[in-house]
């Protein structure tokens, strides 16, 4: 098992005023009104907030998927502003590791392509890609599922596809939104120890949520209310990082 | 790496467009249809252009490229037909005489023709076209006697009433009969059979001379039996070039030679003209073209209505993928990529449509061989037609290919 980052010291990502604006037809929706924070590498950080409040933005944002109308971003020391669009893709390919409430497969791939798909995108050549996709398929535990495609699996096996594809290219930033959103507690539950897992291997982990009890997984935890950061607080672990991976 | 990038986004996107015809095969099935029908009409358009130009090469395949025609008239009259139809006809005498300024430089052979009806007892061929030629005949053009031998010098010279028949005369006059020494009418002249031409092939090609219904004949015997000494006389003397880059010379010598013969001052215009194969070749060619490319603009009509199919296909396939777009631009494929996917698709689309309108034009071109007119798939026509069916579909797909590319991931996403 490889750590991502050396010491878990440095600063993963930091936004600096940053403000995004939508036209809605003739309206404008001010969704980010001048949000900074910044967030350590191998930090656990819940965004939690009302809907509206601008958290599915940020993580927009952050997960470079949308760059800010105003304010600066900067993930890893780069600055994302003025990046086109094919630059943004390779960050998100390379960095970032999504993982989304609705799963987000590819309906007609199976497990293994789903998982392998990154990688292409990234343009890692067949054998090695083989050898990455299935080590991250073990990580989430889903080894004799490799041909089984989406809609034969679970939700919780869904989501552990999902995982599995999110750290399949090692990025050194998760970004879950709602990731227990459309599953039973006890799935969720297994889900949310996935995450420490990868916290504990040296994963930067952000879970935008709105509930409480998922918040408490993380080691710090960010409000946010019309679009602006209301409270910003470490807090204890309710489960520390203790299962880590043989 | 650029390299092993895009080898990658290519394999994803085989995989996703042939994933894409198998989920939807009804759908792509009646898209493909439209390219299919397309690409049948256009390649139909060109086995029949083809065939008609080898049929054409065949038709002519006798006379030879190297030889130059001296006639009264043009083969082909581009301009006023009243400007050639004063001229005097070239008689057999001044014919005779050109080929003795040609002697050692060039061999000359003229030749006579009329039509007469012919019959051997009881069988009869009307108008069949009757050859007053030398035996240098067989010095200027390809053709071979396949039984028997052809004109001797002393015939010619004598005026032997001996012909040599076309196989088309042979069949239509004896049958089964071996014709050598036989003797049957031309008009109202008895000649002996010495000889049968190889057969030529081609048939008659639309109106034009059928090479296996002649008869030659010395061409004394003709001025004898049809022409008259006085009467009217139209003799063709053919020219072979030492070679065919020597004709352009050649040409000039000829021209220079018959003003003289004719006393032609240098103010005046020649009152004969020199025909070589290229012209017809080369006038034919032209009709043909316009006919090609009105047929083809009709045609690529159907194709383009198919590449519509396409586009509009490529369009909803896009709306239907959007959140998948959305999944992918997250995970990491850029623009292009995602571009390429839907490109791709469109061409595959096409290139089916294109090998099956091959497979079956192949079939329609049997049959109008086999019924309508001649018709001839050729390499480069299959080439061409596939080169044309992927063209279509990345035109088809750009559009659509490019939105699906530009999608904003967000939105994409969100798409239910």
């Amino acid at each position: 098992m490889k750590a991502v980052t050396g010491n878990g010291n440095g600063v993963a990502l930091a936004l600096h005023d940053v403000e995004k604006t939508y036209v809605m037809g003739t309206e404008k929706v001010h969704a980010l009104r001048g949000v900074s924070l910044q967030v350590r590498k191998n930090e656990y950080v819940a965004i939690m907030g009302p809907s509206g409040s601008g958290k599915s933005t940020l993580m927009n944002v952050i997960g470079c998927l949308d760059v800010p109308t105003k304010g600066n971003y900067t993930l890893e020391g780069q600055a994302v502003a003025d990046m086109t669009q094919s630059e943004l893709a390779e960050i998100r390919n390379l960095r970032i590791g999504f993982v989304f409430q609705t799963f987000n497969l590819i309906p007609r791939a199976d497990v293994f392509h789903n998982v392998e798909l990154p990688l292409i995108y990234g343009g890692v050549r067949s054998r090695e890609r083989r050898e990455r996709a299935e080590s991250a398929i073990a990580r989430v535990g889903l080894s004799d599922r490799m041909k089984h495609k989406p809609n034969e699996l679970s939700g919780g096996q869904r989501q552990r596809v999902a995982i599995a594809r999110a750290i399949v290219l090692n990025p050194s930033i998760i970004l879950a939104d709602e990731p227990t959103g459309n599953l039973d507690s006890r799935t969720g539950d297994e889900i949310m120890a996935i995450f420490d897992e990868l916290h504990a291997a040296g994963h930067t982990i952000i879970v935008v949520t709105h509930e409480d009890y998922i918040a408490d997984y993380a080691s710090r935890s960010i409000r946010l209310k019309d679009g602006l950061v209301e409270s910003d607080e470490a807090k204890g672990r309710k489960a520390m990082a203790g299962g880590l991976m043989s | 790496m650029r390299g092993l990038r895009l080898a990658l986004d290519l394999q994803e996107s085989v995989r996703i467009a042939f994933g894409a015809l198998r989920a939807n095969k009804a759908r792509g099935a009646l898209t493909t249809l439209g390219i299919i029908i397309g690409i049948v009409a256009v390649i139909t358009t060109m086995t029949a252009a083809n065939g008609l130009r080898n049929t054409f090469r065949e038709s002519f395949s006798s006379v030879g490229a190297d030889v130059l025609y001296i006639s009264r008239m043009p083969w082909v009259i581009q301009d006023d037909f009243f400007l050639y139809r004063n001229r005097p006809p070239i008689d057999y005498k001044e014919a005779r005489e050109l080929e003795k300024h040609l002697r050692g430089s060039a061999v000359a052979n003229p030749t006579m023709n009329g039509r007469q009806d012919t019959k051997y007892r009881s069988e009869r061929m009307d108008g069949v076209t009757i050859i007053g030629t030398t035996e240098k005949q067989l010095l200027v053009s390809n053709a071979q006697p396949a039984v028997g031998r052809f004109i001797l010098p002393f015939e010619v010279n004598y005026k032997h009433k001996v012909c040599v028949i076309g196989n088309d005369v042979r069949k239509g006059l004896f049958g089964e009969v071996d014709p050598l020494n036989k003797e049957m009418k031309i008009g109202r002249t008895t000649f002996r059979v010495i000889g049968v031409m190889e057969e030529q092939g081609g048939g008659s090609f639309f109106g034009g001379p059928n090479f296996d219904r002649q008869i030659y004949i010395p061409i004394t015997a003709f001025v004898g039996a049809f022409g008259g000494l006085h009467g009217r006389q139209d003799v063709n003397i053919a020219v072979k070039a030492p070679s065919e880059a020597a004709m352009g010379d050649l040409e000039y010598k000829l021209i220079g030679e018959m003003r003289k013969l004719r006393g032609l001052r240098p103010t005046e215009k020649e009152d004969f003209s020199i025909n070589r194969l290229d012209t017809l070749v080369g006038a034919f060619n032209n009709v043909m073209g316009v006919v090609l490319l009105v047929g083809l603009l009709i045609t690529s009509i159907s194709l383009f209505v198919g590449g519509v199919g396409v586009m509009n296909i490529m369009f909803v396939s896009i709306t239907e993928r959007t959140r998948e777009i959305g999944i992918r631009k997250a995970i990491g494929a850029k623009p292009h990529s995602i571009m390429l996917q839907f490109l791709f698709e469109a061409a595959v689309i096409c290139l089916l449509g294109g090998v099956i309108g091959i497979v079956i034009s192949a079939g329609v071109t049997v049959a109008i061989n086999a019924s309508l007119m001649p018709a001839n798939l050729s390499l480069s026509i299959l080439f061409i037609a596939l080169v044309v069916a992927v063209s279509v579909g990345l035109l088809a797909g750009l559009v659509p290919a490019w939105r699906g590319a530009r999608l904003n991931p967000i939105e994409a996403l969100r798409y239910e």
